[in-house]
């Protein structure tokens, strides 16, 4: 090996990386607003008895779980605006493309977490005459959350991730800033490697926290 | 809405579109079965006694899994031709890519079903006196494996949507074919609809089968 | 002769054997055994011995240790300090350093069943009880499956050879498991709340296995809750709490008119005698 490296490039140019940083994290924190408030009523609709709702909600959970979200991505900056002649600024743009696909993920994330609650417990508040709100608001959903938090964040680490295809129809975050800069400055080893590093530090303490949860669940299950 | 669609000049394009379809089959399955293989040696890596065999290998899967599949492609793309200091074909980068990002995965997805097999299952082999080599071999690997195949069929699903990246960087796979069509064109609601279209009708029949292996197969044997 | 009479005449012979009047080689004993899950004692210093052909039913209230005396007879648990011997020879032993050392040779001469079966869902009938014998102690696989099919037999189930385990039902299981220990050939077999699990129905068909056992001589440890089939089955019975073995004497006398005090509320408490 004889690349001598340079990573004094990146000093020069922190400026770009930052301001594509917080573009990232815009698009990040956006799209798990949306995924886990709309994920949630798009699994009571496709959980619903009646079908008007149920099919609706289960095509769109199918379709965005089993395309490609580059494909989600580029169809919605090209396609949206010509179907229906409206246009937003890239950063909404991109939020609403990755946002509607944690939406249908964590919509089947929600969707687990209510059946892993034991069948007995539906049992047990008809046996106590619960009603079917109180039973719903005070057993299923308190449970079904707490089993649904580690993949629900598992889900937001990965989009984070997967906002980094917005750089393809030339979002400028913190991915396109790396690819400019790597022309730029003709040192890709350096940048991309920083920028492999920045995302990785943003994943690492999320996905710790899962780990660490699903470890006390798993304990709490045992026994 | 005043405008016109003309889905029928999909079909003008489709052995081009079948093409690009066959070049992501391609690459996802020789990724599948090479990425497998190394995944099971990682899982295995990860359980080892020696710190020196076991952090390497989670660093390697926590990157992997903590960093976009995107920037890995481009790492060794860009990258890796610069430290080895020789040109890189552009389908073993990409192979490589993809190979890394579906042994991570894997990797996970071993480690997940060996550690669920339950203590009992160990109290019982002690009991019947079994050795090291009789339990790993005859006990707890093949309970291991039959439990990894609905996940590790959901991975090659994964690898499959994620394979579109490739066309970034010029593989001239189904996404990398259809949005040169559609930009050739002019037409992009028609083909990148189409291409979406192509990958659902692939992916949503393999993820059912998912299901039932799960549901049908694997209740009466794990 | 149906079973019955003769465990009661097993049980008269052995009765006589332990005043002394014919030698009886002891097969287990533990010697001032310790053993701790973090700041809970679970065996203080106990000593406890156990006669060849004997049925040791171990009986005490929940959290006493009646488990963990099995799991570390079967050498699963480590021991803090003590000693246990296995026909005359050591068996478990504490090293300088604190580690536990148990013989392997000796340990396969000891079985054990689970209250939970712990069958390997993976392979048959057939293969859960082939596995030991010709993996790890060299028998032929054609002698192992004869073999196998004569235990199956004997316990009602040859047509059930090729089956998984999933399409058995608990009762079923259990006789595999017992099938699949006795495999080996034990000296000494260990059953740990072997018919918790079961249905009621089934408890009987699991109950009679152990009678049957029991009538070819087979030396047993049983931890079981279910006091009439302790009173029927055992030969010797001991009452373990605090870590201590409280009470060791004849079932007729346990059960009947036990000298110690925690005995006698034990008893009467699950009994429902008050």
């Amino acid at each position: 090996m004889n690349y001598t490296f340079d990573f004094s490039v990146l000093l020069g140019n922190f400026g770009p990386l930052f301001e594509g940083l917080q573009t990232t994290l815009l698009l990040a924190l956006g799209a798990n607003v949306l995924g886990l408030t709309f994920g949630f009523v798009v699994c009571l609709m496709a959980m619903a008895s009646l079908w008007f709702l149920r099919l609706p909600a289960k095509l769109f959970i199918e379709f965005f779980r089993c395309t490609p979200v580059l494909i989600q991505v580029v169809w919605f900056f090209y396609c949206v605006p010509i179907l229906f002649n409206v246009f937003f600024d890239p950063i909404t743009m991109g939020i609403l493309a990755l946002g509607l696909n944690l939406i249908a993920f964590n919509a089947e994330a929600y969707r687990a977490g209510i059946q892993a609650v034991p069948k007995e417990h539906h049992d047990a508040c008809v046996a106590l005459g619960l009603g079917p709100w109180n039973k719903t608001v005070h057993v299923i959903f308190p449970q079904a959350l707490r089993n649904a938090i580690p993949v629900l964040m598992t889900n937001g680490i990965t989009i984070l991730q997967q906002s980094a295809l917005v750089a393809i129809v030339a979002v400028a975050d913190l991915m396109y800033a790396g690819k400019m800069l790597a022309t730029d400055t003709y040192r890709p080893l350096e940048v991309f490697t920083a920028v492999a590093v920045i995302y990785f530090l943003m994943s690492l303490p999320i996905s710790q926290v899962v780990t660490f949860l699903e470890r006390r669940q798993d304990a709490s299950v045992e026994r | 809405m005043n405008m016109s669609f003309e889905f029928l000049r999909v079909f003008s394009y489709w052995d081009v579109l079948l093409n690009g379809l066959g070049i992501t089959l391609l690459f996802t399955i020789g990724a599948a079965i090479v990425g497998t293989l190394l995944g099971f040696v990682i899982s295995l890596m990860r359980v080892a006694p020696s710190r020196f065999i076991k952090w390497p290998a989670r660093l390697y899967v926590e990157f992997f899994r903590g960093t976009p599949m995107l920037i890995q492609l481009f790492w060794i793309f860009f990258c890796l031709p610069l430290i080895l200091g020789q040109d890189i074909p552009p389908y073993v980068s990409v192979m490589l890519s993809m190979v890394l990002f579906m042994a991570a995965i894997t990797s996970e997805t071993f480690r997940g079903s060996l550690k669920s097999i339950s203590g009992e299952q160990h109290d019982a082999c002690v009991a019947l006196g079994l050795n090291f080599r009789v339990k790993a071999i005859n006990v707890i690997f093949p309970q291991a494996l039959l439990r990894s195949i609905p996940p590790l069929m959901s991975n090659v699903v994964s690898l499959f949507k994620e394979s579109a990246l490739i066309s970034s960087v010029g593989i001239a796979d189904l996404m990398f074919v259809s949005s040169n069509i559609s930009s050739s064109t002019g037409r992009p609601v028609e083909f990148l609809t189409a291409a979406a279209v192509i990958y659902f009708v692939v992916a949503f029949p393999a993820t059912r089968l998912v299901d039932l292996i799960e549901k049908r197969f694997l209740i009466r044997f794990a | 002769m149906n079973t019955e009479e003769n465990i009661n005449e097993q049980k008269a012979e052995n009765a006589i054997k332990h005043q002394g009047f014919l030698g009886s080689k002891p097969l287990v004993e533990f010697k001032g055994v310790t053993k701790r899950f973090g700041d809970t004692c679970v065996m203080d210093e106990m000593d406890l011995q156990m006669r060849e052909d004997d049925r040791l039913v171990i009986i005490g209230p929940s959290g006493s240790g009646k488990s963990t005396l099995l799991r570390v007879l079967m050498g699963l648990e480590p021991i803090d300090k003590g000693e246990i011997h296995f026909d005359s020879k050591p068996y478990v032993s504490v090293d300088s350093k604190g580690r536990t050392q148990t013989d392997l040779a000796t340990r396969s001469k000891v079985g054990m069943v689970f209250q939970h079966y712990t069958l390997f869902p993976h392979l048959s009938v057939l293969g859960n009880m082939t596995l030991s014998p010709v993996k790890v102690h060299g028998m032929g696989r054609s002698e192992a499956e004869d073999r196998a099919r004569e235990y199956l037999g004997r316990l009602g189930m040859e047509d059930k050879l090729n089956s998984y385990p999933g399409k058995l039902s608990g009762g079923q299981k259990q006789r595999v498991a017992i099938a699949r220990a006795l495999m080996l050939e034990p000296k000494l077999m260990l059953f740990d709340e072997v018919t918790s699990a079961l249905d009621p129905e089934m408890v009987a068909e699991i109950e009679k296995v152990m009678l049957d056992l029991a009538k070819q001589k087979m030396a047993m440890m049983i931890v079981t809750h279910d006091m009439y089939f302790a009173k029927k089955i055992a030969t010797e019975s001991v009452f373990i709490a605090g870590g201590k073995v409280v009470e060791k004497c004849d079932p007729e006398i346990m059960f009947n008119e036990p000298k110690e005090e925690r005995t006698k509320d034990f008893l009467n408490k699950v009994l429902h005698l008050k």
